[in-house]
């Protein structure tokens, strides 16, 4: 790694600082630019028009530019996907930069290697490099910039952005800059650097009377030595940070003018459209197309048999979807003999019977369950369920397409653009320098958009076709034909000592995906453990769905913990609280969902309340849902959440997540099923996929405890997991009756 | 089948960049016609005025004619429209506002209208029909005007 300096050097360019490469430079119309860590052969040339092409402005790579207008502009990495990371990642590198907020843009970084989140890619594949001394950061920091590159990580997901490229790289870069500014103005005022100060977007010489704005120095501070280890503000001197600073991209949403993956033209050129049908049973293949009458529809320009889907394209969307209507298919038969929900069911029951007491793949093995078990007092046990789900989201699957001459550009909304380059590149035998990807904002990720399956259908259309094409999946096809959140099954047996503490508990389940801890509830303090895995057969393929197992196996576990508190014989919240003696974070975060809930005062006739706790991607949740139960169907009036994420940046955002989070679980809990009959999906649309209505959704509270300023969690996704055990909690506590399968609703029908 | 979400999507990139390619190329193809033939129609060799005008009063014939001699419906006969008095086709019950406007439809009181019908005409029955773009308002004129005989 010629990368690596040998001793100190004092060439900005090859400088190394901790946690995290930045580069600088001078932009020909003198505006500072604070760039990615400067790498050997990075096309410095090739990325300039890509991220500074306006008047005056010509690059370097870069995180941030600050303009001649005293413009600071971030360059966020992640995908904007409702979630607000645009801003907050924004609002990170502007406090450390003392940035005026309202001065500040944001810019989606182009889909380029230079723009991998190193930072991101690193937390998962390797935590433990992230406390790495001071001299063997740089090494570190290469090696997954080199990984990340190659495994086209440019990725938004994890609920990580914050804690991984917002803490350890917009920070750093905001911070280094205000840093490079200082030492610029110190010395063409020949002051000491500490006498000046930042605020606003200004620089200040108190004793000389003297300020002026970034951009005067932009140039200047270009040319000052790179801050090896760039000071960060201590959480005492956020300015921005841990403020509800409006956020940026909101504006646009409100009033129509921000561009989704699906609003995308081609500059110059008459789009067309694609309808597209995949085969209706995954796996199987187009046998035979009939496309006679679809041939004489109006604005019918192709009808393609992909083997694996049908497409036509016409003028328009409708009438490329009106003549896809008129094509019939026969399709060969399929491998797989799971035809119906029970049939998977029962796979899941079977692998789970074979498994017994002992068997499937341990997970979690902590003391002596069978010796527990025989010396408890009393044993519980359940079988809990999940269907599949589909994600749903508004802007169903879609990509435009571009492929002429040996090179394709694509434009999509996408989780990971990087990659679903290279499955395009491969899918059209291009190289991946050949194919190039736009990526606007997402409406409606969910970890749908982590997969690139609907690109690459796209690029296939457009491939056939040679001139531009839009494909857009239909509502029907979206909810058919998709990828789906596992269906799962899981068995509990638990142990109870003369006490009332669960002093045994073993578990077994069939789906395991990500994140590896989702299946534990270690922080409750139970002494013997045995957690497996006994994998069974998915017929419909899957994709990561919000906080993707945790959105399953929260429901198990913590419905089982009220199980368990019920044979015991005590209070919900005081079970779990007996438990978390080694937990003091979680303690307190369940203690004040509970306050906030007023647990302790009888709900009102009919009512009932239940509660859950769980820790995801770093964020530790508790919930309480209150329902109405006496119409004899649920009836949603209150959740209350408490959430330690360490420190909410911007606690406006993390509130919105946390019910953003509850409203997806608690919808997914009453009506959510993907269910199955002669292998295909029965679901088509809202009607009978349905979400929660405005009208049923309840009043939800949300308190933040920062629990940790240093160790940050997640946003996006932890909300989710407690709220469908909480609300079938509280189906138990107003009826008596434990619903062990999912969705609720069904059971009141 | 540890099937990670972030780690399996690294996997599947570090395998698509390391095997060979694999292209599928569609098992039917059924060419209709290229983009742009039809969806055009009668595209003119050179942009000629009158017949993107005659195109463009597609959006009017729902409620006018411009056939000579041709019945009102919904709106006046048009034909000869250039030129002629408003509110002046005899046998069509025309709005009090537009009988007593005492306008002439030159071409540039007929770009008024058509732009704004009811700012041009305040009370006339004329409710839609608006063009806001001014190219095609000023076809639709010359595709009107060249029907005088
Ligand atoms: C919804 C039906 C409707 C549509 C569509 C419509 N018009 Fe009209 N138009 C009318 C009616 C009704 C009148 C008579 C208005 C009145 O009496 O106030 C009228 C009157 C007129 C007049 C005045 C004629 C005269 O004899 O004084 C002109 C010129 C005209 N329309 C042009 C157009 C053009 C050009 C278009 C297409 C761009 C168009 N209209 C579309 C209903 C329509």
């Amino acid at each position: 790694m010629n990368d690596m300096p040998q001793q100190p050097q004092r060439s900005r360019a090859a400088k190394w600082t901790r946690r995290g490469f930045i580069g600088a430079g001078v932009l020909a119309g003198g505006a500072l630019v604070i760039g990615v860590g400067v790498r050997t052969g990075n096309p410095v040339g090739r990325l300039g028009p890509l991220v500074a092409g306006g008047e005056g402005e010509q690059l370097i790579n870069s995180w941030l530019k600050i303009g001649a207008d005293n413009i600071v502009t971030a360059i966020v990495p992640h995908c904007e996907m409702g979630q607000g990371v645009h801003s907050v990642l924004a609002q990170m590198l502007a406090d450390e930069l003392d940035a005026d907020w309202s001065l500040v843009r944001v810019m989606q970084a182009p889909a380029d290697g230079s723009y991998v989140v190193t930072d991101t890619i690193r937390t998962f594949v390797a935590p433990g490099t992230l406390d790495a001394p001071d001299w063997l950061e740089p090494t570190w920091n290469g090696l997954f910039t080199k990984i990340a590159q190659l495994a086209d990580g440019l990725i938004t997901g994890g609920s990580s952005s914050i804690r991984t490229t917002g803490q350890r790289t917009m920070r750093i870069a905001g911070a280094a800059a205000r840093q490079m500014l200082i030492g610029a103005a110190a010395r063409e005022w020949d002051v000491a650097a500490a006498e000046i100060t930042t605020a606003n977007s200004m620089l200040s010489h108190k004793p000389s009377g003297r300020s002026a704005p970034y951009s005067q120095f932009a140039a200047a501070a270009a040319e000052q030595d790179m801050p090896q280890t760039p000071q960060m503000k201590a959480p005492e001197n956020y300015r921005l940070m841990g403020k509800d600073v409006p956020r940026i991209d909101i504006p646009d949403k409100v009033n129509g003018a921000a561009s989704f993956g699906i609003d995308a033209v081609v500059p110059g050129q008459t789009l067309t459209y694609a309808a597209v049908r995949r085969v209706p049973v995954p796996g199987t293949r187009v046998a035979k197309m009939d496309a006679a009458q679809a041939k004489t529809m109006p604005g019918v320009l192709q009808i393609l048999n992909m083997g694996d889907f049908l497409a036509v394209v016409a003028d328009s969307y409708w009438q490329a979807q009106q003549a896809l209507n008129a094509v019939t298919a026969e399709y060969t038969a399929p491998e797989s003999t799971i035809r119906s929900s029970d049939d998977q069911f029962a796979r899941f029951a079977a692998a789970l019977d074979a498994a017994g007491d002992k068997g499937g793949e341990e997970v979690i093995g902590r003391g002596d369950v069978p010796t527990a078990m025989q010396a408890a007092a009393k044993t519980v046990s359940a079988d809990y369920q999940v269907p599949y789900l589909a994600h749903a989201p508004l802007e169903p699957m879609n990509a435009t397409v571009w492929a002429r001459d040996g090179r394709c550009e694509i434009w999509t909304s996408t989780q990971v653009p990087l990659m679903a380059r290279s499955a395009a590149a491969k899918a059209l035998g291009l190289s991946k320098d050949d194919v190039t990807m736009h990526h606007p904002m997402l409406g409606g990720g969910f970890g749908r958009r982590l997969e690139t399956d609907y690109v690459v259908m796209a690029a296939r259309i457009g491939q056939a076709t040679g001139y531009p094409v839009k494909m857009i999946w239909s509502r029907e096809e979206d909810t058919q034909k998709g990828l789906f959140r596992c269906a799962d099954m899981s068995r509990f047996t638990g142990g109870l000592d003369a006490q009332g503490r669960l002093t045994a508990y073993n578990n077994v389940f069939t789906q395991r995906n990500d994140p590896a801890d989702a299946c534990d509830c270690a922080f409750y303090d139970i002494p013997n453990k045995s957690i497996r895995v006994a994998e069974a057969e998915l017929h419909l393929p899957f994709a990561a769905f919000r906080s993707v197992d945790h959105s399953q196996q929260a429901f198990f576990i913590e419905s089982f913990i009220d199980e368990a508190a019920q044979a015991a014989g005590r209070d919900p919240l005081e079970f779990r609280l007996a438990m978390l003696g080694q937990s003091p974070r979680h303690k307190a975060v369940l203690e004040k969902a509970a306050a906030m809930a007023g647990w302790n005062a009888k709900p009102a006739a009919g009512h009932g309340r239940g509660i859950a706790l769980t820790e995801s991607f770093g964020t530790i949740v508790a919930e309480v849902v209150e329902v109405d139960m006496s119409s004899g169907k649920p009836r949603l009036t209150n959740v209350w959440c408490a959430a330690d994420p360490g420190f909410a940046m911007n606690p406006d955002g993390f509130r919105n997540q946390m019910e953003g989070g509850i409203v997806f679980g608690l919808t997914a809990a009453l009506y959510g099923e993907i269910s199955l009959k002669d292998g295909a999906v029965e679901q088509s649309n809202f009607h009978d996929y349905k979400l929660m209505r405005m009208d049923e959704c309840p009043a939800i509270a949300v308190e933040i405890i920062n629990g940790d300023h240093v160790r940050l969690g997640g946003a996006g996704e932890p909300g989710l997991p407690p709220a469908a055990p909480a609300l079938a909690n509280a189906i138990f506590a107003a009826t008596g009756k434990r619903i062990r399968a999912l969705p609720l609703a069904k059971h009141f029908a | 089948m540890h099937r990670s979400a972030t780690l399996a999507v690294i996997a599947l990139a570090l395998t698509l960049t390391a095997c060979g390619s694999k292209v599928e190329d569609p098992v039917e193809q059924i060419v209709v016609r290229p983009p742009g033939v039809a969806a055009v129609p009668a595209a003119p060799a050179a942009w000629d005025l009158v017949a993107a005008g005659k195109a463009a009063f597609a959006v009017c014939t729902a409620c006018h004619s411009a056939e000579p001699g041709g019945a009102s419906g919904i709106g006046p006969n048009l034909h000869g429209v250039v030129g002629r008095g408003a509110g002046s086709v005899a046998g069509f019950s025309y709005s009090e506002a537009m009988a007593k406007s005492g306008l002439t439809w030159t071409e540039s009181e007929l770009d008024a209208f058509i732009a704004n019908p009811s700012g041009k005409v305040p009370g006339t029955e004329m409710v839609a029909g608006q063009v806001a773009d001014a190219q095609r308002r000023a076809a639709i004129i010359a595709y009107l005007a060249s029907l005088k005989n």
